[in-house]
């Protein structure tokens, strides 16, 4: 029984069918109107998301986490399947597990990722779940030549003294990012702020860097084969 | 400046013989330096300055496969390649250049290496689906195992793009993935590829089924660049 297990999990026929079936599920989520910036989908974590959408419009998406499921194990275990055998290159388990730990960063941020979104006047705050506060102080912009705002930040006032926040630049502050989206300057300076959670975004960095090194290794024995 | 942008265009689908192609990139990448130069940073905005970029990155990634002594006996492989990045080249020319200034969300050197690194892996996988139609015409397996390291390489390029935008996405954005048509088409070429890299397991027996996969994994590559673009609303569209 155990040993059929094995064998069926270890299987490269399972691994095709199953990356078929991600991109079969994902193509057809791509035309679903949950996709979509109004489907809600990016305003709350995953399985939060997952458990309250009607399953007529999140039936794809079942389908496909149930699918990366099982490519994960099948994924592992094909690693420690190739592993045990001497004389293997360890370049494509590299590339497996930086993949694993992808998705197992998905997962985190699937269950304790956290997104809210405010708009404050400059003099406002805002508070963190410790009940700290985040004081906007001051709200400054720059307007291009053809208009548009060519850069802008916030000066934010916490316990630990000012920040800056700007574009591309945003504030980490007890493992959340507070990030400046939008500034107007008129009739009175307003910033969009949003304050992010997310927690598997360093195990994904960590599973990028192992999965191009990985990537790497195997061009290098690839060159000139 | 345009003017650069036609003769590139011209060239490359005249260019039979190797010169001549090499002589359309050099246009190519002169078009792109200045058009770089006059705005200060890389031209990836718009679809006249993608689909230039695009054209670009076909001929610099078939540079090295036109040279190769595998393609040698392709007689048509050094037009096709052309005629490609010309057909790209082309696309580009009726739409306006768009010379404003970065918005201060995509002014960051991670959105410039994240595209520029896809428009390299797209570029190759253009080329390997040449090489697919090589082997199929009977280009022997030298065209499938040149077809495989193009994949290979682009796979690389694109894994780094991904890379180099959830690392974007994560300063500009909060969030390392956002679920759009444009992410999910992304990750469907990227697992797409990932399995024509497993089926090469399968041995010979799939070697036929192999080179066809090269050739709808370009589709796939056209439609999340331009089909996703056109078609759906994202964040990634023009």
């Amino acid at each position: 029984m155990f040993k059929k297990l094995y064998t069926t999990f270890c299987s490269l026929n399972l691994g095709l069918w199953l990356m078929t079936g991600v991109m079969v599920t994902l193509a057809l989520g791509s035309f679903s109107s949950a996709s979509s910036e109004q489907g809600g989908l990016n305003d709350m974590p995953l399985l939060f998301w997952l458990q309250r959408a009607p399953l007529g419009y999140s039936w794809w998406l079942w389908l496909c986490v149930a699918c990366i499921a099982v490519l994960f194990v099948n994924a592992l275990i094909c690693s420690i399947d190739a592993l045990r055998r001497k004389g293997r290159s360890v370049a494509p388990h590299l590339m497996h597990a930086g993949f694993l730990l992808i998705v197992l960063a998905h997962l985190l941020s699937a269950y304790g990722g956290f997104k809210q979104q405010m708009q404050l006047p400059q003099g406002d705050s805002f508070g963190f779940p410790d009940g700290e506060r985040v004081v906007v102080e001051r709200i400054t912009g720059q307007v291009g030549p053809m208009g548009m705002m060519s850069g802008y930040r916030a000066d934010l006032r916490l316990s630990d003294g000012l920040h800056a926040v700007q574009p591309n630049q945003p504030l980490f502050h007890k493992g959340y990012g507070i990030y400046v989206k939008d500034v107007a300057l008129s009739p009175v300076p307003v910033a969009l702020f949003e304050v992010h959670k997310e927690p598997g975004a360093l195990t994904a960095f960590i599973g990028a860097l192992i999965f191009t090194v990985g990537n790497l290794m195997l061009l290098a024995q690839r060159k000139g084969r | 400046m345009k003017l650069l942008l036609i003769i590139s265009a011209l060239l490359y689908v005249a260019s039979i013989r190797r010169p001549i192609f090499v002589a359309a990139l050099g246009c190519s990448l002169a078009y792109l330096a200045s058009r770089g130069m006059g705005l200060g940073r890389l031209p990836l905005i718009g679809p006249q300055d993608t689909l230039a970029f695009f054209s670009g990155s076909l001929g610099l990634m078939g540079l090295p496969f036109i040279y190769s002594r595998q393609t040698a006996g392709i007689r048509w492989f050094c037009w096709g390649c052309g005629a490609l990045a010309g057909l790209f080249a082309a696309l580009a020319l009726p739409f306006p250049t768009i010379n404003m200034p970065l918005p201060p969300i995509l002014d960051t050197y991670w959105f410039e290496l994240h595209v520029a690194l896809a428009f390299f892996a797209y570029g190759l996988f253009g080329i390997a689906a040449l090489l697919g139609v090589a082997y199929l015409q009977g280009g022997g397996k030298a065209a499938l195992d040149l077809q495989y390291r193009a994949a290979l390489v682009g796979y690389s390029f694109f894994s780094l793009s991904m890379v180099s935008g959830g690392i974007w996405g994560y300063y500009a954005w909060g969030t390392y993935w956002l679920w759009t048509a444009k992410e999910l088409w992304t990750s469907i070429l990227w697992i797409f590829y990932s399995l024509y890299l497993h089926l090469r397991l399968k041995g010979q027996a799939w070697e036929r089924g192999f080179a066809w996969l090269g050739i709808v994994g370009f589709l796939v590559t056209l439609f999340t660049y331009l089909g996703v673009s056109m078609l759906m609303r994202s964040s990634h569209s023009f």
